[in-house]
């Protein structure tokens, strides 16, 4: 009897800590992605329903643009996951996050009549925009279906990369090669030269990945599922990892 | 017996979810960054709860705009690291620590006298932790006429300072000893370990003016030349630069505010 209850919860503690530990977890349980138009859009939703009003769309693609993930993540202090940022209306008004540039001097300020603009709930909002866009950019697989550091390489999209400084991004391109997990999965290749292109340095160090070679400790597959490590923006922003081929580029395309 | 039974399997749940929880966020995310207001405020609590008040909320931008970080952590003697000073009531009373300045005479005392002859309690200014306190000064009111910065409080400390908008005092009447202004020596280039990452240049000029010598020398940094050895990991780690940057000066995010000599 007594045996059996101590079996007992060392099963119910396995349960809890297998997830974390490495041993339970589903690797590749993706789950479906959205529609191109309504890919890496967000809806904030962390006191507008308190406060009456309806949560604020976001979209990436739109900011994408006009300006690189740095300016807001880096500049602006932004956090990778949705409602992390404790943007509150009072923060806008004296000029964070949004308000940095929504001041009606670099675009529609947060004044009355541009409620709607934002606070809309819709996360399909202008996707009518999207066609357009899509039409003239190169294509990709995955996402929003656009190569956005092809078209940032050749200059089709010019997206600020800074908004308080002329700095120019590093020119670094180590390219790492990290080896698969699995056998017979072909090595990820990181080149530093297209993420810095978008980011700064410390988007990703030494938070995310630690900045001395093979420190970054748990870096592997089931984690990036769970938003960690490339995970941050290669599931919902960035190409998604459905695209295997886009870091393991030996591997053939599954879809 | 059941009950005990019940107890045992409730306490092995809340153990282990709270052990999965902290075990899954400690790696390969982002940390929250602080909001501008919150940059460099730190919260004392020795001996505050203990004895029952608030633990103190000590804003360095707010002591930064009038004092050089040179008078607090070299004449008066404060840590670089929050809790390590011990400050207690009768260090304060008997004008060490905080009280050097907060006295009534430099700054506001614990308690004052005023005209009417009521005594008018300062407690809340300080041990503030957990209260709604309406202070006088307010962060983004102070911040509106100064150089924008994009990191830490939003505010550049060094132009400011450069420009004259800020008038800070470097010696206290009693308690700092008065001393010839040093000549600077001139800045220091010093080589980043990564190819492809620029190289730092370091500027003992824009530094000395907060700092004097004495607060990284020689503790913090040796004096002789490539006698001190650190990596930018021991930075993050809060050694060395990472003394101040990181939590009170500019953070180490701003990578290209210290690399800044392109390799050619």
């Amino acid at each position: 009897m007594k045996q059996s209850r101590v079996l007992l919860f060392a099963v119910l503690a396995a349960l809890i800590l297998l997830p974390d530990t490495g041993f339970g977890g589903n690797t590749f349980e993706l789950w479906p992605l959205p529609p191109p138009a309504e890919y890496g859009n967000i809806l904030i939703e962390r006191t507008s329903h308190k406060s009456n009003v309806m949560p604020a769309t976001f979209s990436h693609w739109l900011h994408r643009t006009k300006y690189s993930c740095r300016v807001c993540h880096f500049e602006l202090g932004f956090a990778f996951n949705v409602n992390a940022t404790e943007i509150t209306e009072t923060d806008n008004k004296n000029g964070l996050f949004c308000g940095a540039c929504h001041n009606g001097q670099i675009t529609f300020g947060h004044t009355a009549e541009n409620c709607d603009k934002c606070h809309n709930g819709d996360i399909s909002y202008s996707k009518e925009k999207f066609a357009e866009l899509r039409s003239r950019l190169p294509k990709a697989a995955f996402g929003n279906e656009i190569n956005w550091a092809e078209a940032l390489k050749k200059g089709i999209i010019k997206p600020k990369y800074s908004i308080y400084k002329d700095e120019k991004p590093l020119e670094f391109d180590k390219i790492l090669e990290l080896r698969a997990e699995w056998g017979g999965i072909s090595p990820a290749v990181f080149p530093h030269g297209p993420h810095v292109a978008w980011l700064d340095c410390s988007n990703c160090h030494p938070d995310i990945f630690n900045i001395k070679k093979k420190t970054t400790k748990h870096f592997e597959m089931r984690y990036i599922m769970d938003k960690k490590f490339c995970g941050a923006c290669h599931l919902s922003i960035a190409f998604p990892i459905d695209d295997c081929k886009g870091c393991h580029p030996k591997m053939r395309r599954t879809k | 017996m059941k009950s005990k039974y019940i107890l045992y399997l409730v306490a092995t749940l809340v153990i282990c979810l709270f052990f999965s929880l902290v075990y899954a966020d400690t790696f390969g995310a982002k940390k929250k960054r602080p909001k501008p207001e919150e940059f460099g405020t730190i919260v004392l609590n020795n001996f505050s709860e203990k004895k029952s008040v608030s633990p103190v909320v000590f804003k360095h931008w707010l002591h930064r705009s009038k004092y050089t970080c040179r008078l607090c952590h070299v004449d008066i003697g404060f840590a670089m690291k929050v809790g390590e000073t011990g400050i207690t009531e009768n260090d304060n009373i008997n004008g060490i620590f905080c009280g050097a300045c907060h006295n009534g005479k430099e700054a506001f005392a614990p308690e004052e006298k005023q005209a009417n002859g009521v005594v008018k309690k300062n407690c809340d200014r300080c041990h503030s932790f957990g209260k709604k306190v309406d202070f006088k000064n307010d962060f983004y009111t102070f911040k509106k006429g100064l150089p924008q910065e994009r990191f830490g409080n939003g505010i550049d400390w060094i132009k400011a300072e450069d420009q004259k908008l800020l008038t800070l005092k470097d010696q206290l009447e009693g308690i700092s000893i008065k001393r010839k202004k040093l000549e600077n020596p001139k800045e220091e280039m010093l080589s980043a370990k990564v190819a492809g990452m620029p190289n730092i240049i370091f500027s003992h000029k824009k530094h000395a003016v907060w700092n004097g010598c004495e607060l990284c020398h020689p503790e913090v940094f040796g004096v002789k030349r490539g006698q001190t050895v650190y990596s930018m990991q021991d930075l993050f780690n809060g050694k060395y630069c990472g003394a101040c940057h990181g939590s009170v000066a500019f953070p180490n995010d701003d990578c290209q505010r210290c690399h800044t000599e392109a390799v050619s």
